[in-house]
This record gives structure tokens, sequence and C-alpha cells, in this order.
């Protein structure tokens, strides 16, 4: 047994008993840690109003050596998350960001960069950031962290570049973009079809400069298209399909 | 090992369901079953059954309650043009035992918990929406909890309610009576500060 202290993003909590919760942190050190928080729902509890879904809290946790869940000692509200006023979607796209976390990383498996991010597009939903964009490109850098990114760059069986006079079939199963030729006849009436422009954004969204993607303006038919491969490729990862998006209508 | 047999088993077992009670615990009250009068038992069994018999929720506000109408919805003293949206009864009884609130309840019996699976059919909102045209309220007070999901909730509702001509209010937030500033947290400042009323 070991005592740890770093500071963590509520993901998700249950009631344990009359009393305590079960709370799952993503934390920037130690990556997925559920805990036992003991008399969380008391009155008079010593983490206070920290363990509210989304907020951010400096813990302390005696991490067990067993198989047994770490117990919670305390933990100081740093940041609580608040959605735009009156708006439900930043809400919705708030409670996206913790489902991924806890649906696609490992307890005890730290991606620090990850925290980051989670951390920047939450303040972006509270704040007046592009909101379906902004789940997009947050999406596509869980993928990448948790190295199931798939290739929107080429054609994963024949290696042709992803250039603008042609188009590409999505392939989640594949692990990215099937071109034309490797389709073959079917190519012309699949439903995964991705078109030269829609890649062009989706390369904007992936890459790591920061301000680019905000000034993207995607037309509903490439915002169509790229909302489809990237829920393909989440869905993929996850086993099924997220439950936050029957809520988000894409 | 087996140490009881069937029945003192099965009655372990059952106990062990309640919440907050571990096998031990469970044991205790086996034990205690077993040593307490056929009367005292039997009392206890038959309370059991009662309650769940004779309990269902009211028909206007959900609460719980042995009549179709509770005593609250019934009570003709009452306002019942000011509702008062709670979670669960638990809540409702919390706010009757302060004494202060005049009006009438609507238990949604939940909260929104898109996480957990818990989306708006999932709760007694279209009943609270159809109360609210045929009863001409005037005043709609949310007092789901004062977490992000409670919120969430209290949001999607008043979206809901857009446009009708009802007013939307919530509970104060902030500082308790008998406090200290210097150990509020900032959160609970914050909330004081944006929520501040005239002197």
């Amino acid at each position: 047994m070991s005592l740890e202290k770093t500071e963590g993003l509520v993901i998700r909590q249950a009631d344990f008993s009359e009393s305590s919760r079960v709370v799952t942190f993503f934390t920037r050190e130690f990556g997925k840690v559920a805990v036992i928080a003991k008399g969380a729902k008391r009155l008079k509890s010593s983490f206070e109003v920290a363990l509210d879904l989304l907020t951010t809290c400096g813990i302390v946790f005696i991490r067990k050596s067993s198989s047994a869940l770490d117990i919670l000692t305390e933990a100081k509200l740093q940041q609580r998350f608040k959605p735009r006023s009156g708006d439900l979607r930043s809400l919705y796209c708030g409670y996206f960001v913790a489902e991924l976390l806890d649906g696609l990383s490992e307890e005890y498996d730290p991606h620090p960069h990850l925290y980051d991010e989670a951390q920047a597009t939450l303040t972006a939903f509270a704040a007046d950031g592009p909101l379906e964009l902004g789940l997009l490109r947050f999406e596509l850098i869980v993928l990448r962290e948790i190295g199931q990114l798939p290739n929107f760059h080429e054609c994963v069986v024949c290696g042709e570049l992803a250039v603008a006079d042609l188009s590409f079939d999505f392939k989640v199963s594949q692990g990215g973009l099937v071109c034309r030729e490797c389709q073959g006849e079917q190519s012309y009436a699949s439903p995964d079809r991705i078109q030269a422009g829609s890649l062009a954004v989706l390369h904007c969204l992936e890459s790591e400069t920061e301000s680019a993607w905000q000034r993207l303006v995607p037309s509903p038919i490439q915002f169509k298209e790229i909302r489809s491969a990237v829920t393909a490729a989440i869905s993929h990862a996850l086993g099924h399909r997220p439950r936050m998006l029957n809520f988000l209508k894409f | 090992m087996t140490q009881y047999g069937p029945a003192i088993t099965r009655l372990i077992d059952e106990f062990e369901k309640l919440p907050g009670i571990g096998r031990k615990s469970a044991e205790r009250l086996a034990h205690h079953t077993l040593r307490c009068s056929n009367a005292e038992a039997f009392a206890l069994a038959d309370a059991i059954r009662q309650v769940k018999l004779a309990v269902r929720s009211c028909s206007v506000c959900f609460n719980l309650t042995e009549k179709p109408v509770c005593d609250i919805c019934a009570d003709s003293r009452r306002d019942h043009r000011v509702i008062c949206v709670v979670e669960q009864p638990r809540d409702m009884m919390a706010i009757e035992a302060a004494g202060v609130f005049p009006g009438v309840y609507h238990i949604l019996q939940g909260r929104i918990s898109p996480l957990e699976g818990i989306g708006p059919d999932k709760l007694t909102i279209e009943p609270l929406m159809r109360r609210i045209r045929a009863d001409g309220v005037r005043e709609i007070v949310m007092a789901t909890n004062p977490t992000l999901e409670g919120d969430g909730t209290s949001l999607y509702l008043s979206n809901l309610l857009e446009g009708q001509p009802v007013k939307i209010t919530r509970l104060a937030r902030g500082i308790a009576s008998g406090s200290v500033l210097e150990i509020a947290n900032k959160e609970m400042l914050a909330d004081a500060m944006s929520g501040r009323q005239a002197f």
C-alpha cells in the first residue's frame, strides 16, 4: 500500500452504500483510477463537494497492492465543469468526454497529453469553443493516444495517398481508407464513401496545431461523412456505440 | 462449507441484499430474528408484505402514498399553482420537514443520467408537463440536487418549459447560515456572490 497524491477529473461515480461512493478519476500521473470514497454522501464529508461528475480536484488516495479498490482519503475541489448557460448540448458534450475517457482508458495507464487535452476540451465546451468540431477533435486525440487512430492518409491496402482528386471508402475493420481500385466494383454504391474535402477537414482536425481547426467550417455533407467515420472508429474501439450519441443526435 | 440449514441461509441471503448490510450483519439480523418471539418476527414479515401491497405512487405527484392521491396533493389549503420539482420522495420529505413550502410537489423518480442510460423518458417528466398545462401552474421551483446531473435535469426541464406562461425558479445556493466566510470554498462563494440579493 502506498499513499499517492495527484490531480484528477471525475469521470464516473456510483453509490456503493448508504454513505459511500465509488468514484473513477482520470488522473494526469496514473491514468484511470477507481477509488472508494467512504462517507462521501455525508453532509460533513471530508471530500466536500469535490466528487461531482467532471469536477477537477486534488486527491490523495491509498493505493492497494491487491485487486481491492483504492481508498480516497482527501479530495479538494479545483474546478467544476459548468456548461454554457441554457445549453444542454455543451453539458452532453462534457458527458461524452467522460464516457470516452472511462471507456477507452485503462487503470494505471497514464496519458498526460490526453489529460491536458481533456481539460482544454472541457474548458472550451464551457466557454464558446465549437462543440461538434471540438468533440470530433477530442475523439481523434483519444484514438491516437490509445493507438487505435485509423489511417486517414493513404489506402491501407495499396498505400495510395489520399489526395484531392481521389475518393476513398472508410473501412474501420481494415483500419482506415481503402481506395476504389482496392475496393473493386462494390465501392461505387458504398455508404462508407468519404470525399477528398472531408478528408482534408479530418487531416486538419487530427493535426496537433492548436488554432487552425477552430477556423474550419465544414459543409453538412462533410460533417456527416467525418462524424460517420469517427463514430465507426470509436464504436469499434469501445465495442459498442457511445451512449451519449443518442442524446447529442448529430 | 454450509454452516446453516437452507431456511436460515435463505434468510441471511435476503438480509444481505439490503443496502449497507454485509454478510456478518446479515447473520446478526438472522440470529436476532431467530431469538425474538414469533409475534415479533411475523409482525416484521407482515409489515414488509403490507408496505409492498399497500404503498404506491400518487397518481398526481408520484409521492409514496397508500391512497390514490397523496395527502399533500389532496390538501386544498396548499397552493396547487406552485410546484416544487424534486428527484425522489426523500428530497420532498426533507423540504416538508423544514415546513417552509406552501405549494405542492412533483417527484421525478430520478435524474437524467445519460452515462448510466437514464434518459428523460425514464422519469415522470411527461406527467409533469400534462400537470402544468392542465392545472394553470404559475411557478415551478427546481429543487433537483445541486450536482451536474441534477442541474442538467433542471436545465432540460426549463428548456422544455420555454414559451410556457410559467415562472421557473431554483433553490438558492451558496454559504450556509451560521458558517463563516473564511472556510467556505470558492464554489460556495461564487454561487453566493452571483445569487446575491437586495438587502
